[in-house]
Formats: C-alpha cells, structure tokens, sequence
C-alpha cells in the first residue's frame, strides 16, 4: 500500500517548453534570436510560463 | 562590490533581478554551481591569520571579501555536471563554496541554514502560531487513528505534502486535494500525512517580502470555480493575480515571522475567508515571484535587486580582513 497522500496523486504536468531564449555568459542573461533579452519581455514570460509557482517544482522544493 | 547569483542558466526569474542591477551599474556574477570543475572555479587560502578567496566564472574573477551578497536563487548541484561527478565530489563542492561563501561575511537571500531550516513545513505552522498568524487546524501522523479522529473533528479536510516536493519516479504531482469525509485512512501509516482544515477561500493570497518591503497579490476565487480545485497552482486560470494591500496585522506579523527565521526574502500563501482573514498556508523561502510580477507589474525584481545592491557598511568591509588576535 502506497502513502495516503500518494492517492491524490495526478500525472506530473508537462514542463517541458520549449523556451525561445537561450543564456549569454556575456550578458549573464538570457536573450531572444533577435538579441533582445527574454525577461524584458513579459508578454512572452507570461506565454511560456516559465516564472510561474510550478516552473521548479521538478528540482527545487520552494514554489 | 559584487552581487553574487547562484542559479541555473535557465532562470530567467533570476534575470529580471539581472537587468536591473545592470542598470544600476552593481556588478554581478552568477554562476551555477553545478558547474564547478567545467566552468566554474574557486580557491581559498587560509594563511597568516587572514582568508583570502576567489570564484571564478565565465571569465570574471571575484573575491569573496569583495561580495556584498548572495542570492541563493536555483543553484543546481554542486559539480553536477563535472567529468567526474559523483555523490563524493559534489559533498567536496558543497563544502568548498558554501563553506568559504560562509566566511566572506557577504549579506544572504537567504542564508543556507536558515534556507534549509525555513524548508520544514511544520516549523513554519509553529513559527506562524508563535508570531500570530492564523494557521488552519493541522495534523502530521502516521498514526491512521489520529487521521480518523482529526477528520471526525474536521470533517472538511485537504491532504498536501509534508515536504512540498513531488514524486519523481515516476514523475508526478500532489497538489493539495480535497479529502472525503469517509475516507479509508489505512494508508496513512505508509507515510507522514498532513492534514489541513479546508478554508473556504473567497481569494488566494501570495504576499512576497523582501527584506522589510512586502508585496501581496490576490487572485480571487471564481464563483463558478470546481470546488475539487484548492490548488491554486494547479486550477484553471480564472482570474488574474492584482496587487493588494496587507492589513497592518498582518504586516506585521509577517514581519515578526521573517525576523523569526531569518530571512531576508520569502513568498507567504495565504488563503483568505468570507469574512477577509487571511489564513496562513507556506511561506516558501525561494518562491516564484516572476508570475506575480508579469500580471501585476509590482516592482518586485527591482526590490530584490535594490536589497542585493545595497552598499556594504564599512564595519562589515573591515570584518572581512579579521583579526587574528580577536579569537
């Protein structure tokens, strides 16, 4: 018999988004193709969902 | 004085805080310490009484008597990714960062003790009881006879995990879930259980504190909202997240709390009643705070940033070249 809170388990959401910046070590920043940088952006934020409460549940216990 | 950030590549939260200590010219280092060996570099000297060490990454090199804080944001694990990586080698790592960061007398968000301590979620029920907050009735056991007697007490009852992590193998979620009144709790003694009376909740409230600033949002309840879903986290989207301002009760007993654990950063989950109490959930010590800031424009990054660049007080310069002779 599995922990009782085990019952209530669901399926892990799909995290795994494809996330259209990539990490300047330059800039120590991350930034789109056209250079600009991802987290000046909010409506893409926001579309990717990247800063949400869930985003590092999968490696980090603080939401 | 630098700002040291310790996180992943891939935190475009942590960036947020980035472009606004760019701008106002604070220089900044970040680095993950997963990649210590393959990137990443560190050296200490512990000679004539006096420390001296240095980080390096990505081409910059800092001292660590010349930090003025670090942000523990999403660090992975300490050579994680080195050629040789091994459980030995990332105890070596830990030990050799976090044990030379610790004497560099640098400000912490938040502090690796109190991180670690801040994390158990039944010290934080007992810190929120101790500094005033309201906790809703709760009960941790193995013991299926005390589940059975607290739902008989409580018959309108969550289940959530004691850890607040998530299974990993195979992957899966444990949102807070509503539990029926005639439950089997055999199973409770396979495991620590939290059980938490339910809130009738009118709002979610995420109140984020950064040093002494607070910042609440409050996402409401939709009035057609499944009664099933009490995870905010993991309902549908519904409302939008909007600033709100703390009661001053409240405030102040957040602050009390933070004090409490020694925190400089923290993101509390409240749940708010019909008649506006808001009822003490978690305070993660790490917590998300980008979605707040994306929906509700609260100048959140910028805060922390503000906190992380604060000039170093001179007392706190000169306790970095110690005297021997003191101890």
């Amino acid at each position: 018999m599995q922990p009782f809170a085990l019952n209530y388990a669901r399926p892990a959401p799909e995290l795994a988004v494809t996330t259209p910046y990539v990490y300047d070590s330059g800039l120590q920043l991350n930034v789109l193709v056209d250079g600009r940088v991802a987290a000046s952006d909010h409506g893409l934020l926001r579309e990717v969902g990247t800063t949400t409460s869930t985003a590092g549940s999968k490696t980090h216990f603080d939401d | 004085m630098t700002v040291l950030i310790l996180t992943c590549e891939e935190d475009v939260t942590a960036d947020m805080v980035v472009v606004h200590l760019h701008d106002a010219g604070v220089p900044v280092v970040r680095l993950d310490p997963a990649d210590l060996t393959v990137g990443v570099s560190l050296s200490g000297e512990f000679v004539h009484g006096r420390f001296r060490g240095h980080l390096s990454a990505g081409g910059r090199l800092v001292s660590l008597g010349g930090l003025r804080s670090v942000w523990v944001r999403r660090p992975g694990v300490p050579a994680q990714r080195a050629q040789h990586a091994s459980a030995w080698l990332t105890e070596e790592a830990s030990q050799a960062l976090y044990g030379m960061l610790r004497g560099s007398h640098a400000r912490w968000m938040n502090h690796p003790d109190a991180a670690r301590r801040a994390r158990h979620k039944p010290w934080q029920l007992r810190l929120a009881q101790q500094c005033g907050l309201p906790v809703p009735a709760t009960v941790i056991t193995t013991f299926p006879r005390a589940a059975r007697e607290f739902a008989e007490r409580y018959p309108d009852l969550v289940v959530k995990p004691v850890s607040g992590a998530h299974p990993q193998d195979p992957p899966r979620a444990v949102p807070t879930s509503r539990v029926a009144p005639d439950t089997d709790f055999s199973a409770v003694a396979f495991g620590p259980t939290l059980l938490q009376r339910r809130i009738a909740k009118r709002a979610d409230v995420r109140l984020t504190v950064v040093g002494e600033e607070l910042l609440a949002a409050r996402k409401a309840a939709a009035p057609d909202a499944d009664p099933q879903e009490v995870d905010v986290r993991f309902a549908a989207p519904g409302s939008p997240w909007e600033p709100v301002e703390v009661p001053p009760r409240t405030a102040e007993t957040v602050l009390r709390y933070m004090r409490g654990a020694e925190l400089a950063y923290g993101a509390f989950d409240f749940v708010e009643d019909a008649d506006g109490v808001w009822w003490f959930l978690e305070c993660n010590q790490s917590g998300q705070f980008g979605f707040v800031e994306v929906e509700t424009g609260q100048p959140i990054a910028r805060t922390i940033a503000e906190w992380l660049g604060r000039p170093v007080p001179e007392e706190r310069r000169e306790a970095d070249e110690p005297d021997v002779r003191a101890c």
